[in-house]
């Protein structure tokens, strides 16, 4: 459990999430919320989520879809006056939050996420069309077939110009070691797993 | 006395001066009018010819007395330097030529401005002295300290290595002050990133091992008489008196007494402390692990309250800013994560104030550590069953929060250890304005007074202390000149003079010091204190006429005069700053400066040709405050603003100089309007002698029932508050009061 | 030029701003011999620059006046202006100091008459105006200028306006052969009163100084509010010259941001406060100020100012770091956008002037001059003995305010003095 106005959270924070422990170091100018392109679609946005993180709102923040919201544009890392790594600190409690089950179930792009990161990692490498395919498909059977209809044009135009290979579908290539990689991919989740283990319960 | 006089007029035909006016003529009335002995004139005065010129009549014994009828007294002062010679400057450039337009019905009265100012100039001159330095000079090579905390130590410290001595009085038994309580002091070298030891042992060593520096404990100053370059300081118990250069006074501050603050629980659990109850924790952990006052359990969060009775307009709160509590509260929370970094320590504040490079190179270093920062209001310290918790709002998060916590800190302000209030002391003795001091005694109350005693216990007419500024510190008011004083020769260094940190009080100290040691030098060679540094003329009083009415021993503003038993002013010269005042204050004209007096000002006032009333030739006469108004008139002569030719300005140390004598005998001699122009007065005074614009105003407030009883419309005489940058406005109220006197007709005293 | 005399008694002060007057002024006050060096062709350095004076809205010209006042009467100070060091060799007590002296191409006998000023013709950039507005070829740098004595500019020489300037100069005060003097100085001390210089607020990309005509900086507004200066004392917009009644201020424009300045520049945040006074005192109750803050830093007395501020209905106060501005096309209106952090509320605000409170920098690049002196990774010098016998001085040490700046270059006058006092007791 997180105490509000402890720094459980914030630990927890630097030890688990990625350049979380320049958390600490935001200075509440605001610059960052204010650069952000998508900045009317988060509810906190990160300089607001920095301060409850600081403040133990580990429930609001890791539940919180806002994080979800970066694009990676890196405006507010560019203008932070303090040097802070935030769209890496956005993508790392994202992860986390994701980690620990919290994430929101049906954000977008959590979702698209999820399936960019299993597409990868069976193989090692990313099978475009199968990954194009699940996203269509990833709010319902109705919904792909009607965004694949739309997506006709660019289809036929990339096939054409042989930048999408038709065969991909029949599973297509993966690196030289996949098993190999498997067992990093174990060993990374074991060593994260221990890590998060620490500041549970 | 005259007789014994040479005068010489020098008249610079330079600038177009020449092209514009009849030099000729100015020449001829210099002589018939000015009375000078030999009138020159010369194609360009400041040259190294023209210099010459007037050298060699100086070298030749020709003159004693010049009058130099050329630009501005402002400019050319290099070449117009000349020793052990009396010197009045014409200004015939900036003041006629400039503001006046090139046109041929402007001719005759340009003219009649330009021998009017030359009238004037040797008026001036033949009743001046040349001022030989003040009788009075002492010279000691001793400085006396007051206070042996920090900013004491370091005064004293920096005095000995310039190879002067120093005396410091301290009145605990031990040196070192507040400083010495601390654990530890924020860092001053880049990259400002951990507290550094306070330094005092090391400072304390340096005293005791420099032989140019006495010290006594358990002391106090019991009297201290006399001024600069001759102190004498009664050093209690036993010491004795002991004589001083000069005095800096660095008696500190007393920290806020947080039982003032029920709100906060400050004096119901020991788990509430303020700044140096802190340092007292951590210097009893001594690196280690610190304890909680209650129960002796080490500390694992704690909450730093930042202005705590500060910043606030409540009542027994300071108003004002202590500086330096946001650096103190990141250092106490470093000192909890130096220890063990998994405590918890954040600081609540609602404005951060860690100015410069330092502070913000700590603060990142505070948060780089851990330290945890939230923007918001704390309400309430509740201390329940051993319980404590800070009950905030998170400005931040919107949202009000109740926090437990091992420990608080409440940052507390300081408060300055000034000693005596000596205008209350002023205003209570002024029976007219009784009221008026009930309601100031009232409204300090809300600043929560030390306990009043005197630090220094000055023998002087106004009061026993330096007086105070704001919110009780002996601050200087002026932004350029921190270490202006109002009382010549005593400087205030440290927390007495504003809140400050160790840092800054470094600074002052040295710089005090330095001031210090300026003063016992210019007394030793009778020169003045700033702001007319260098200045050797001083008040001459003739004790004859003096009427015993005080005036100027109460108006001085630099508490210069004493009264004798019998109620004569004493002048203090080496205390005094030359501005005149007093001059200006007195009812009978007993008071006066070699090189400037009610005959210097009131014959130059005099000996301008007064057109009878039938010319339509007013003259207005403006006494312009040579600091501020008279440099503004200059740039309007420099931006070719015109104004009206019938004004004759004559420069004054101070509007507090202006004797009322001068505005009566201008309009018996016939003025129609009297303009006189100071500077800014009030609570944000811009007047360099404090209260000279102030008595310059209150003075001519009471001119009006004068010029009532004569009949006189009390438009004829007006006072103006002026600043330096006023070139638009000058021309235009000298305008204004020749369109004035145009509506109301001529003074009926003209003849 | 070349008469100069100095030993290693002499005090050296180097810059000739409000600092360095005063450490001249006060070590010579004491009795020390003192050189003050300055660049420029006039004394006044930044001061002389500025409208008013926190907190008490007082002219910088009026102590100038006091301190020149004191300069003119003190025959201990020797001023050379449109001086630079070059070079310091030797050590505490003995340093020898190489200068230049650019020629100014008038003489002492100028009498500040402003014929040459007047036949001129080319006009170029005003320095003193930060450049938003000209001047002659031939000038006086500002009115309250010391030396009193007009300039040639280097850039005029050689053409026919040079030589008007020269045949109107009644007083042969204009001589357009001067070359560039070198100059070496034997002196005991040395006092750094180098001060600063604003940030460059072209390089603050998101506030679009560089492209927005009505994004301007608080020392030009400085400049607006003198009734000499280029817009005779009124807040008028570049785009338009229209008067600005709505003016937001954007706080650490520069400062606390380690892409640009990571110190805080002290002074920002209370010359702001002073800023809202001068809308007040154009427009009263018709004025409006918005200051961007992140945290107000009105320390001691200074926190007085801050109360009345906030309890001027025309002044209203926002926690944000602006993230950046555009303009409105049509009104030319510069459009700020960011985030208020008290309780999270995002804006989009039109004004009609913005000001960015620009942060401090030192002027002098230390370590490229190659001066054996401690600089911290500011740009500051700090005191340490490894320094001998030189000293910083005001805003050379430390971002500071005047008050502070004046302490400072007080207290360094004192080093200054120890140093050439032990001389003294050397030699005997």
């Amino acid at each position: 459990m997180s105490e509000q106005y402890r720094n459980n959270f914030l630990r927890e924070v630097e030890a688990n999430v990625e350049e979380g422990e320049w958390v600490k170091r935001c200075m509440q100018c605001g610059v960052c919320s204010g650069s952000c392109p998508l900045g009317p679609h988060w509810e906190h946005p990160p300089q607001e989520l920095f301060m409850m993180i600081r403040a133990g709102k580990r429930d609001e923040v890791l539940k919180s879809s806002s994080m979800w919201m970066c694009t990676s544009c890196y405006n507010c890392i560019a203008r932070c006056p303090r040097e802070l790594p935030i769209t890496h600190i956005m993508h790392g409690l994202a992860h986390y939050a994701e980690r620990l089950g919290l994430a929101p179930k049906n954000q977008q792009t959590n979702k698209f996420a999820q399936r960019f990161w299993n597409n990868l990692s069976k193989t090692g490498r990313v099978n475009e069309l199968k990954l194009t395919l699940s996203f269509y498909f990833m709010n319902g059977f109705m919904a792909g077939v009607k965004m694949s209809l739309n997506m006709q044009k660019v289809g036929l135009g990339m096939l054409l110009s042989k930048r999408l290979n038709p065969f991909e579908i029949l599973g297509g290539h993966g690196c030289k070691d996949s098993k190999g990689l498997q067992a990093i991919l174990k060993k990374a989740r074991e060593i994260e797993d221990a890590k998060i283990a620490k500041f549970q319960g | 006395m005259a007789d014994k006089k040479k005068l010489g007029a020098y008249i610079c035909k330079g600038c177009g001066i020449s092209e514009r006016l009849d030099i000729d003529e100015l020449a001829k009335i210099a002589k018939s009018d000015g009375k000078v002995a030999i009138a020159k004139q010369h194609d360009f005065l400041c040259n190294s010819d023209g210099v010459k010129m007037i050298q060699a009549d100086i070298d030749a014994g020709e003159v004693s007395h010049i009058v130099i009828a050329a630009c501005s007294r402002r400019a050319k002062t290099d070449a117009f330097r000349f020793d052990n010679v009396a010197i009045a400057r014409t200004n015939l450039r900036e003041g006629v030529i400039w503001v006046r337009p090139d046109t041929e019905d402007a001719k005759e009265t340009t003219q009649e401005m330009a021998e009017d100012y030359i009238r004037m100039g040797c008026a001036e001159v033949k009743f001046m002295t040349l001022p030989s330095a003040s009788g009075e000079q002492g010279r000691v090579d001793h400085v006396l300290v007051v206070g042996g905390g920090f900013t004491g130590l370091t005064a004293a410290l920096e005095i000995a290595k310039a190879g002067y001595l120093a005396t410091i009085v301290e009145k605990t038994g031990a040196l070192g002050g507040t400083a010495a309580q601390l654990y530890k002091r924020t860092p001053v070298r880049s990259p400002f990133a951990d507290p550094q030891d306070n330094g005092i042992a090391d400072l304390i060593q340096q005293i005791e091992s420099n032989d140019k520096i006495t010290v006594h404990l358990n002391a106090t100053v019991s009297k201290t008489e006399g001024a600069p370059g001759r102190f004498n300081a009664d050093i209690s118990p036993d010491i004795g008196t002991k004589t001083f250069g000069s005095i800096i006074q660095a008696s500190g501050f007393t920290p806020y007494d947080a039982t003032q603050l029920p709100e906060f629980s400050y004096g119901k659990t020991p788990d509430v402390v303020d700044q140096l109850g802190l340092e007292a924790l951590a210097k009893e952990a001594n690196g280690g692990a610190i304890k909680r006052p209650s129960d002796g359990k080490e500390v694992k969060n704690v909450v730093f309250v930042q202005c705590a009775g500060q910043r606030s307009e409540k009542e027994g709160h300071l108003s004002y800013c202590s500086g330096h509590c946001c650096m103190t509260s990141v250092k106490q929370a470093m000192y909890f994560k130096d220890a063990n970094p998994t405590v918890d320590a954040m600081v609540i504040y609602t404005e951060l104030r860690m100015p410069g490079a330092a502070g913000e190179d700590f603060y990142r270093n505070g948060q780089d550590k851990g330290v945890t920062f939230t923007k918001g209001i704390v309400s309430e310290v509740v201390s329940e069953a051993g319980k404590v918790s800070v009950k905030f709002k998170d400005l931040i998060l919107n949202e009000e929060v109740d926090l437990e916590s091992d420990l608080v800190v409440l940052a507390t302000g300081m408060v300055a250890n000034s000693g005596i209030d000596s205008e209350i002391l002023l205003t209570e003795e002024d029976e007219k304005t009784e009221e008026k001091a009930e309601e100031k005694t009232e409204e300090k109350t809300i600043i929560p007074i030390v306990p009043a005693e005197s630090i220094l216990n000055l023998e002087y007419r106004q009061g026993p202390d330096l007086p105070q500024l704001v919110n009780g510190f002996t601050d200087s008011h002026f932004i350029c000149f921190p270490y202006e004083t109002r009382r010549t020769g005593i400087y205030a260094a440290g927390p007495v003079r504003r809140p400050m940190d160790m840092a800054q009080a470094t600074e002052d100290a040295t710089g005090a010091a330095l001031k210090a040691i300026q003063a016992l030098e210019n007394a030793g060679i009778g020169r003045a204190a700033h702001p007319r540094s260098g200045d050797l003329s001083f008040p001459i009083f003739r004790k004859e006429g003096c009427t015993q009415c005080k005036r100027c021993t109460v108006e001085c503003p630099f508490g210069a005069i004493n009264e004798d038993e019998k109620g004569y002013p004493q002048f203090n010269e080496a205390r005094c700053r030359r501005c005149g005042t007093c001059m200006g204050a007195c009812p009978v004209r007993v008071i006066s400066f070699e090189n400037y007096s009610v005959e210097t000002v009131g014959q130059a006032i005099k000996s301008v040709d007064m057109p009878d009333e039938f010319d339509e030739k007013p003259r207005l006469l403006v006494l312009a405050c040579e600091n501020d108004a008279y440099p503004a008139l200059d740039m309007a002569g420099m931006t070719r603003r015109e104004y009206s030719a019938f004004v004759r300005i004559i420069p004054v140390r101070c509007l507090g100089s202006v004797n009322t004598i001068w505005i009566s005998d201008a309009l018996n001699s016939g003025y129609d309007g009297i303009i006189l122009m100071g500077c800014q007065k009030g609570d944000d005074y811009q007047c360099h002698f404090v209260k000279g614009s102030e008595m310059a105003h209150y003075r001519m407030s009471k001119i009006g029932d004068t010029l009532q009883q004569l009949q006189l419309e009390t438009e004829r005489v007006q006072t103006y508050e002026i600043a330096i940058t006023d070139m638009e406005r000058v021309p235009k109220i000298i305008n204004d009061m020749a369109a004035t006197i145009e509506k109301i007709g001529m003074n009926p005293f003209k003849f | 030029m070349t008469d100069v005399v100095a030993t290693n008694q002499t005090i050296l002060v180097v810059g000739g701003g409000i600092s360095g007057m005063t450490a001249a002024l006060e070590a010579a006050e004491c009795g020390k011999d003192v050189i003050l060096i300055e660049k420029k062709p006039s004394l006044g350095g930044r001061v002389a620059q500025l409208y008013k004076y926190f907190p008490k809205m007082c002219h910088p010209t009026c102590g100038m006046e006091i301190n020149l006042r004191r300069i003119k009467a003190n025959q201990k100070i020797r001023i050379l202006t449109m001086a630079e060091v070059t070079e310091i060799t030797g050590d505490s007590g003995n340093y020898s100091v190489n200068l230049t002296i650019s020629p100014r191409y008038v003489t002492e006998n100028c009498t500040s008459c402003a014929a040459c000023g007047d036949a001129v013709e080319t006009e170029f950039d005003d320095e003193h105006n930060y450049g938003l507005k000209k001047r002659k070829g031939a000038y006086l740098p500002f009115l309250m200028a010391y030396p009193q004595q007009y300039v040639i500019d280097p850039r005029l020489i050689g053409t026919a306006d040079a030589d008007k300037a020269k045949s109107v100069c009644k007083y042969d005060a204009i001589n357009l052969e001067m070359q560039e003097e070198t100059l070496t100085l034997n002196v005991g001390a040395i006092i750094w009163a180098t001060g600063w210089k604003p940030f460059d607020a072209n390089k603050i990309q998101a506030y679009g100084y560089d492209r927005i005509p009505n994004v301007i900086t608080s020392v030009e507004l400085e400049r607006m509010m003198d009734p000499t200066g280029p817009t005779g004392g009124k807040i008028l917009r570049p785009s338009d010259g229209k008067e600005a009644k709505d003016i937001a201020f954007i706080q650490c424009a520069g400062s606390r941001d380690r892409n640009y300045l990571k110190h805080c520049s002290r002074i920002c945040c209370t010359a702001t406060l002073k800023h809202t006074t001068y809308v007040r005192e154009q427009y009263g109750d018709e004025g409006k100020s918005t200051i961007y803050y992140i945290d107000i830093r009105a320390i001691d007395r200074f926190e007085d100012l801050y109360h009345k501020t906030k309890a001027d209905k025309t002044v209203s106060f926002l926690k944000s770091k602006v993230a950046n501005i555009t303009q409105d096309k049509t009104t030319a209106n510069p459009i700020l956008h960011g985030v208020n952090t008290e309780g999270y509320q995002r804006y989009t605000n039109a004004h009609e002037l913005v000001v960015l409170a620009i942060g401090m920098e030192p002027s002098v690049d230390f370590k490229q001059l190659g001066v054996n002196l401690s600089i911290n990774e500011h740009g500051f010098i700090e005191n340490d003995p490894s320094n001998g016998g030189m000293f910083g001085a005001g805003v050379a040490t430390d971002a500071l305010d005047v008050n502070r700046a004046v302490q400072s270059a007080t207290a360094s006058a004192l080093r200054a003095i120890q140093v050439v006092n032990q001389v003294a007791t050397a030699e005997g």
